[in-house]
């Protein structure tokens, strides 16, 4: 992606490069293998690979075994405890080393080998076996094991999961800790060392504030978000494997809707939305206790379940012994009747409307990241051939996919954001409604153009198509507008729409001559 | 026997069990399967399993002693920390087992478990419900039970 092609959009002014984070993704190419913080374009995070990961590891430790003038295994024990952060290591250990040392199991002494037998021999606590000296290990406690009961205990800790980082002496009342020079010098196989390390290096990731793994799938990537982000800027990350997402609530990219946002409309959508429907569908509530009832026999004669047994005509809600016919139309009783059904109808079909736009966003945006493969896989290399271009000179294709994925993506969150927009606020919604219209209209256009109209130059005829050059020109012009109209939205949501609160109705007026229109 | 493979771990183990039984229980290998034991622990005096000779059984694994040893009560018994069909909730026995345990201190410690009930780590929901509501009631139960299922006739 070239960044000047951006400079260059003038007309409006972007007054941080979040946009470009957001909009174009997949700039940094996989070939940077070390750890590269991109503070030039202002991003916020560095994508961490597992050697950056353990290199950043090894710093810290080696930091506190400096500090502290302990081994790199004891700092990795403190380090651990401490949740990775050097100055909660620093902090405690000065406060009181030894309840520090007496928390984490280590000694501050070397105990000799208890039960040595005479001429140097020892049992082994576990096996029993009497072994020389040099085959027997303790961990400083003194407890004697020999090296293959070692070996097994390690293995069987190694294999019930990360518990083994805290390890303790087999010895049941002892807490001394077993280090990661004791898993080293002891571990039965190379293949538990190895266990071992990959959990050292996940409960780095797991444990510590600043780094999280990237949710991707199958993505082994992790990212560091710098002390002091977020906030009231954006989460979003993206990933080398391509995959973005908001760092805070490791869902979606979600720009601009806040976390709480998505948090409450995906649980919306999970909890309520096909019952609720089905609910509205095929029942009614009884007229007395307001319970869902759901006609299950031919007859209107209804009875609502103990304890309210209230007895009720199914066609006009009322009371069955009150009750002739209910054939002839009587409007102020089924305006009264429905009004509470009307309301929940009214609910459930604003949350439809939001949550089919939703859902049809985030599936058209699924496909163009698939169409976006094609065209870089197959396509690109198809229209070199027959229209005879470099491919430098199609870049612009991809840009275009790359912003119809960058825009569901924002379109599919502001429907979420409509959703919970109130709606007794009509100047917020109608300049809302406004400027996602407008988005929507640009995005609708880039799309159709980006994958349909691209199929007849696809096509060989033996020479280059007149209409490249027109269809370049649109498609980089539908490109532009689309990404304007969608930092617009993006820009206004994210100030709370608070264009309108300032300046009221007239100045709506003004800057979206089209909104007393569309409203 | 056919225990050819046995570690001297067990057989060790085995020969104190024997020589020197922990008082109160009993602990001897099957004749055909050295891994597996028949065990027999007194009902501890004080505790409303008093007068009552529980059966078990002790299997010890493949990974023994880096897995722990498998234990069931066989004679039914009316306790908050052990289901019908025997199986008794205690740590050692789970994730808090070292192979420095052996079985004398797993038999000790169920032994612990009969002098004090758990209520509040249950294995069975309704008796230590019972427990907690009405401990009397339910202490006059298991005595019950003991004198019915563990009178050792």
């Amino acid at each position: 992606m070239d960044e000047n092609d951006l400079n260059s959009d003038d007309e409006i002014a972007i007054d941080d490069d979040c946009y470009y984070d957001f909009f174009i993704k997949g700039d940094d190419p996989m070939d940077s293998e070390d750890a590269k913080s991109r503070e030039g374009s202002g991003q916020k995070y560095t994508i961490l690979n597992q050697a950056d990961i353990r290199k950043r590891q090894e710093d810290v430790i080696a930091a506190i075994s400096t500090v502290l003038s302990v081994s790199g295994a004891t700092a990795t024990i403190l380090l651990r405890h401490f949740n990775w952060s050097v100055g909660k290591v620093h902090e405690a250990w000065f406060a009181d080393e030894d309840v520090v040392r007496k928390r984490v199991g280590l000694l501050n002494y070397e105990k000799q080998l208890s039960d040595v037998n005479a001429g140097d021999r020892a049992t082994c606590g576990i096996c029993f076996d009497v072994y020389p000296r040099y085959r027997i290990f303790s961990v400083g406690c003194g407890h004697p094991f020999c090296r293959e009961c070692w070996g097994g205990y390690i293995s069987s800790a190694i294999n019930d999961g990360p518990g083994c980082l805290t390890l303790r002496c087999p010895d049941v009342s002892c807490s001394a800790a077993a280090d990661r020079d004791i898993i080293d010098m002891l571990a039965l196989s190379d293949d538990d060392k190895k266990k071992y390390s990959q959990y050292l290096l996940r409960s780095y990731v797991e444990e510590s504030k600043q780094i999280k793994w990237c949710p991707g799938p199958d993505c082994e990537y992790a990212v560091e978000f710098d002390a002091g982000g977020g906030g009231d800027d954006s989460w979003d990350v993206s990933c080398r494997c391509s995959y973005s997402f908001c760092w805070n609530c490791l869902e979606d990219s979600h720009r601009p809707v806040d976390c709480q946002t998505v948090s409450s409309w995906l649980s919306k959508n999970t909890d309520e939305s096909e019952t609720k429907i089905w609910i509205l569908a095929r029942t009614k509530p009884c007229p007395r206790c307001q319970k869902s009832i759901e006609k299950n026999g031919g007859c209107m004669h209804m009875t609502c379940n103990p304890p309210c047994r209230y007895e009720f005509c199914w066609i006009c809600l009322g009371d069955w012994y009150n009750h002739e016919t209910c054939n002839r139309y009587n409007e102020a009783a089924d305006v009264e009747a429905d009004k509470n059904r009307e309301d929940a109808e009214k609910h459930v079909t604003k949350y439809t409307h939001y949550f089919d736009r939703w859902a049809a966003n985030h599936s058209s945006r699924q496909k163009a990241i698939a169409e976006m493969q094609r065209v870089q896989s197959v396509q690109i290399r198809k229209l070199i051939e027959t229209q005879g271009k470099a491919e430098y000179e199609l870049l612009f294709i991809t840009d275009a996919w790359e912003q119809i994925i960058g825009c569901r993506q924002v379109l599919k969150w502001t429907y979420a954001y409509g959703y919970y927009l109130p709606e007794n606020e009509h100047t917020k919604r109608r300049l809302f409604e406004f400027l996602q219209g407008e988005a929507e209209t640009g995005l609708e256009r880039l799309h159709e153009c980006a994958e349909l109209e691209l199929n007849q130059f696809l096509v060989d005829y033996g020479s280059p198509l007149e209409g490249f050059k027109e269809f370049e020109v649109k498609l980089k012009g539908l490109t532009m507008v689309t990404r304007k109209y969608f930092e617009k939205l993006v820009r206004a949501l994210e100030n709370g729409l608070s264009e309108v609160q300032v300046s009221g109705t007239e100045e709506i007026g003004q800057n979206f001559p089209m909104a007393s229109a569309e409203g | 026997m056919a225990n050819s493979n046995l570690p001297r771990r067990i057989i060790k183990e085995t020969q104190r069990l024997l020589s020197e039984p922990a008082p109160g229980i009993s602990a001897s290998p099957s004749e055909d399967n050295m891994r597996y034991f028949n065990v027999m622990i007194l009902g501890p005096t004080q505790s409303p399993y008093e007068g009552g000779v529980f059966k078990l059984e002790l299997f010890l694994p493949e990974e023994y002693p880096m897995a722990a040893p498998k234990v069931r009560f066989l004679t039914k018994i009316y306790h908050p920390n052990i289901d019908k069909l025997g199986r008794i909730c205690l740590d050692i026995l789970k994730d808090k087992w070292s192979p420095a345990l052996q079985i004398r201190t797993v038999l000790l410690s169920i032994q612990a478990l009969l002098s004090a009930p758990n209520p509040d780590d249950p294995l069975s929901e309704n008796i230590a419900k019972h427990w907690k509501t009405n401990e009397a009631e339910a202490v006059e139960t298991a005595k019950e039970w003991t004198r019915l299922y563990a009178s050792g006739a």
